[in-house]
């Protein structure tokens, strides 16, 4: 099954002086939660922006499913992007806020409170998105990715301000959507979560690739995740 | 495609009450510039033609023009600056790669509003100069005297500073630039270059005098673009400002 891997070649992409990712190559395939793991300013961010064409990379190629994002018919039916907990108008309730998205894309409206009850916001819905905490508003934007029922969904940094509950609640989700046949990519810095969380790992550091492949794997052959990664990473964090 | 992204610009125009308090902003303001045209239009030392001709009348419909085209502006360019400000470009450039269709797609919507706009600070001016009017013994129809070419043209502007609004905000991208921007350039601006007579060759080339112009506005102190060059003139600035705003939305990163 091909449609839904997410191939990155040669990705390079200099901000000012910054290299923020320099000539990066990996494949994430469908079925499996492939984590994607590095420092702080590793070029994470940079490379899942790149991949869904909000950041024109100096060279190299992102494809999912063989296709540059832009080039995909249906974005929305294809790929779900959870990218910005910031990225709502206060005003706005969270029932609104995927309403727009819903016709947009040309979802029945119904779909928004579908997604709305998946990711546990229903008594949240005719709030404004103002009054909602981290947790919330990361919760939102999970459902924003999962408005089209893509096949391939990319997620930067999920698990960030979410209580106990919802870290367990989020592994139980993406667990399933890749025991569907989708693509679970998912960013993290947080190495214990990222091991509860993932199969696979592409592991990065100052914009480069240091690692890709199993989790067990690479865990075994250096001892431990952690271990794999600091020595990886050169200890930097 | 088009129709749904409109759709859904108007959703996101609906579900936030700006463009309530930008209306509402507006038709005030065009009742204050109604009631000060007809209050003082019985002054000698006043520039306008008197309200008990036609030239008067179509000067006070005239009026609505300002109001309207400027807070349209505003709203059509928080319309377009509010999705880098609330970081909402993300989802919608996400769901539309092609980011000139939601360029296109806002012009369409905000261009429709700046027209309704016009209308409704139309509709204030009638409201309140033909009752007022009448009582100083002026009596006119809204259907004659050149009025209908008035308010056609005041519409329009209507429209054109709509899609003003988008380009503009396209360009900038900083919403309180953008809007303290708007609002400076047609109260303080505008009006202090249009106020030095030897300008007034280039400055009857300004946007909001060529909306005057479009409009049909009439002062004995001042000169105006004929409508047909004030529409070329317009139709201009928004081909200039629409191509321009479109070609750095497609090439920025969305961080």
């Amino acid at each position: 099954m091909t449609a839904g891997r997410i191939v990155v070649s040669g990705l390079t992409k200099t901000f000012g002086p910054v290299q923020a990712v320099d000539g990066l190559s990996f494949v994430v395939e469908p079925g499996t939660v492939t984590g994607f793991l590095g420092p702080n300013g590793a070029g994470k961010t940079t490379t899942l922006r790149m991949l869904v064409g909000l950041i024109a990379p100096d060279a190299g190629t992102a494809t999912i499913g063989g296709r540059r994002y832009s080039d995909l018919p249906a974005p929305g039916d294809t790929v779900g992007a959870a990218l910005d907990t910031t990225g709502f108008h206060p005003a706005r309730t969270g029932r609104n806020h995927l309403r727009v998205y819903c016709t947009v894309n040309g979802y029945a409206p119904c779909r928004a409170d579908e997604v709305l009850d998946l990711v546990g916001l229903t008594d949240a819905a005719t709030r404004p998105v103002k009054g909602y905490s981290l947790g919330m508003r990361q919760r939102l934007t999970l459902a924003m990715a999962l408005l089209g029922d893509p096949p391939v969904v990319v997620l930067d940094e999920p698990v960030n301000g979410l209580d106990p509950e919802g870290i367990v609640w989020i592994r139980g989700l993406l667990r399933d959507l890749a025991d569907q046949g989708r693509t679970v990519f998912v960013s993290s810095h947080l190495l214990w979560e990222a091991q509860q969380l993932v199969e696979h790992v592409v592991i990065i550091n100052r914009g480069r690739l240091v690692a890709q492949g199993d989790l067990i794997e690479l865990s075994s052959s250096f001892g431990s995740l952690e271990q794999a990664y600091f020595a990886l990473t050169e200890g930097v964090v | 495609m088009a129709t749904r992204l409109v759709a859904g610009e108007l959703v996101k125009l609906t579900t936030t009450r700006l463009w309530l308090w930008l209306l509402a902003a507006a038709m005030a303001l065009t009742a204050l510039y109604a009631g000060l045209n007809i209050a003082f239009t019985d002054d000698p030392e006043n520039f306008a033609p008197h309200m008990s001709t036609p030239e008067g009348q179509r000067l006070l419909f005239a009026t609505a023009a300002t109001p309207a085209t400027t807070f349209a502006a505003v709203l059509a360019a928080v319309g377009v600056t509010g999705e880098f400000r609330h970081r909402t470009a993300t989802a919608t450039f996400l769901f539309t790669p092609h980011r000139w269709r939601v360029i296109a797609a806002k012009l369409a919507v905000y261009g429709v509003v700046g027209a309704a706009y016009s209308a409704a600070c139309l509709v204030v001016v009638a409201a309140i100069g033909v009752p007022w009017l009448a009582g100083k013994g002026i009596e006119f129809s809204l259907a004659g005297g050149g009025l209908p070419g008035v308010m056609a043209g005041v519409i329009v502007t209507g429209a054109v500073f709509g899609l003003l609004g988008v380009a503009v905000g396209a360009l900038l991208r900083d919403q309180v630039a953008t809007v303290v921007g708007l609002l400076v350039y047609r109260f303080v601006a505008e009006p202090i270059v249009t106020s030095i007579p030897a300008l007034e060759t280039w400055t009857v080339y300004l946007p909001g005098v060529a909306a005057s112009g479009l409009a049909g506005s009439v002062l004995e102190n001042r000169s105006f673009l004929q409508p047909g060059q004030a529409a070329l003139v317009l139709a201009g600035y928004v081909a200039v400002a629409v191509a321009a705003g479109v070609i750095l939305t497609k090439r920025r990163d969305v961080l």
